[in-house]
């Protein structure tokens, strides 16, 4: 059994250099899921015409696909198509001008507006409905009931769920590694490809996204405390 | 180039690709049944907390919890004949089918998820049932049995279901360590006609299938243990 620490350090110093792509990987997704997903999950809940069926169908067949089936579809429609609808638009531009990162920013954005839907949906649900009806009592519009009631409400109650999401994210982009985005993994396998320590290069990626997600579940414990601090 | 999709070799794909489903199920089975095994010994750690052992146990489910599916596969496939062959004097890297690293990276992986599944719904019950069952004479055992295990499994049930699609969803990454299962066949299809777009389209709809009849099968499972509610619901 011979394990190179060294192999281990020069692998994550590779990975840490990589981060910035993981981070837009994640927080681009997570921003885009939270606008849109919760607009998705008011949709539904005061069901608006049309858009209200259409993702109620869309949303659980979409989370049936797994991202890495999901994402070799976008990875091949990008790869056949990108030129074509480039010269739609009359731009000089090829798709060698355009990095493949947006496709992983593709997927994985659709698959947090509907991992995020879903639990503000059953966030949403879980208030009284009373609630809705005492504000239209004391003269409130919809907008604002849902601005100063509802909202303040669903961030405590979606937050623990959210923070497996977020995880769920998180892990989600190291598979777009698989279609041949850089990112962390794949930085940290640079050295592991030339001295045939992939072992370690694995492990050293291993280390960055658990430190990734312990932060994460420290910054959500946080905001948990100070959202639901109306309760007390 | 031109032609992206059609719909003569989707048909075609279909009794190649469908054959492979059963890798997919495979890993699912042996990734559920051992894993609810050691999920339920990691569960017992965690609430009787033995010194060390427990330690150790914390640090296992939050590197599970915290590192992606990949990368655990990885570490597994390159990791397990570091470790093994030295000491036996194995030579399993080359010797093991690929997908019996598969088996054991999943089974690690569910003992630490669904051990936090478990724990939770024992601990939904009410502390007072298990002293009630002390005081009618039963055994800690016993009242474990009896009283306890069967109102956990209902409360369990529902996040054992999305649990289970996880798995589904996640055994479609071990194509990565060579396992020629759904995906991996795909693959295979696209480098040997060019064309990929109408197989991985057809291993879409057959994860999106398994998994809408997953989530109403245990929806249906978990209406039928709701033994509570039974009676008003009628």
């Amino acid at each position: 059994m011979s394990i190179s620490i060294d192999a281990i350090r020069e692998s994550f110093i590779s990975a840490v250099g990589y981060l910035p792509q993981t981070l837009a990987l994640v927080l681009i997704p997570l921003l885009l899921g939270i606008v849109l997903g919760t607009l998705v999950a008011f949709a539904r809940v005061y069901k608006i015409p049309v858009l209200s069926q259409f993702f109620s169908c869309f949303i659980p067949v979409y989370q049936g696909i797994p991202i890495v089936v999901a994402l070799l579809i976008y990875q091949l429609v990008y790869l056949m198509k990108c030129d074509d609808v480039l010269k739609f638009f009359h731009s000089s531009k090829t798709i060698a001008d355009i990095d493949n990162i947006v496709v992983g920013l593709f997927a994985l954005s659709l698959m947090m507006l509907c991992n995020v839907s879903e639990i503000m949906r059953g966030a949403l649900l879980s208030i009284d409905k009373g609630q809705n009806e005492a504000a239209y009592a004391v003269g409130l519009s919809t907008v604002q009931a849902i601005r100063r009631i509802m909202i303040p409400q669903i961030i405590p109650v979606a937050i623990p769920t959210m923070v497996n999401s977020t995880v769920g994210l998180i892990k989600a982009t190291s598979i777009v590694y698989a279609v041949g985005i850089a990112e962390v993994l794949s930085g940290a396998l640079v050295p592991a490809s030339r001295r045939y320590t992939f072992f370690e290069g694995y492990l050293a990626a291993a280390f960055l996204y658990w430190m990734l997600t312990i932060a994460v579940e420290m910054a959500y414990q946080f905001a948990e405390k100070k959202s639901g601090s109306f309760r007390r | 180039m031109g032609d992206l999709f059609n719909f003569g070799r989707f048909l075609h794909n279909i009794p190649i690709l469908f054959p492979y489903l059963i890798e997919n199920v495979k890993i699912l089975f042996y990734a559920t049944l051992f894993g609810v095994l050691l999920g339920l010994l990691v569960a017992a750690v965690r609430m009787k907390k033995p010194p060390v052992l427990y330690q150790l146990i914390t640090v296992y489910i939050s590197f599970m919890r915290g590192t992606p599916m990949l990368v655990q596969l990885m570490l597994i496939y390159y990791g397990l004949p570091l470790v093994i062959d030295p000491l036996f004097g194995w030579n399993i890297g080359r010797t093991w089918e690929p997908s019996i690293f598969a088996y054991a990276t999943f089974v690690l992986n569910q003992g630490a998820f669904l051990s936090s599944i478990f724990i939770s719904a024992i601990e939904a019950i009410p502390k007072g049932q298990s002293e009630a069952a002390y005081s009618v004479g039963l055994t800690g055992l016993q009242g474990f049995y009896r009283i306890i295990a069967p109102q956990a499994v209902r409360i369990a049930l529902p996040p054992f279901g999305t649990d289970f699609i996880g798995v589904l969803h996640n055994a479609s990454l071990v194509y990565v360590v060579g396992v020629v299962d759904l995906v991996g066949r795909a693959k295979a299809i696209g480098s040997a006609t060019g064309h990929v777009l109408e197989a991985y389209l057809f291993v879409a709809a057959i994860f999106v299938l398994c998994s809408l009849a997953v989530r109403i099968w245990f929806g249906a499972l978990s209406k039928k243990l709701d033994y509570r509610n039974r009676g008003e619901a009628e």
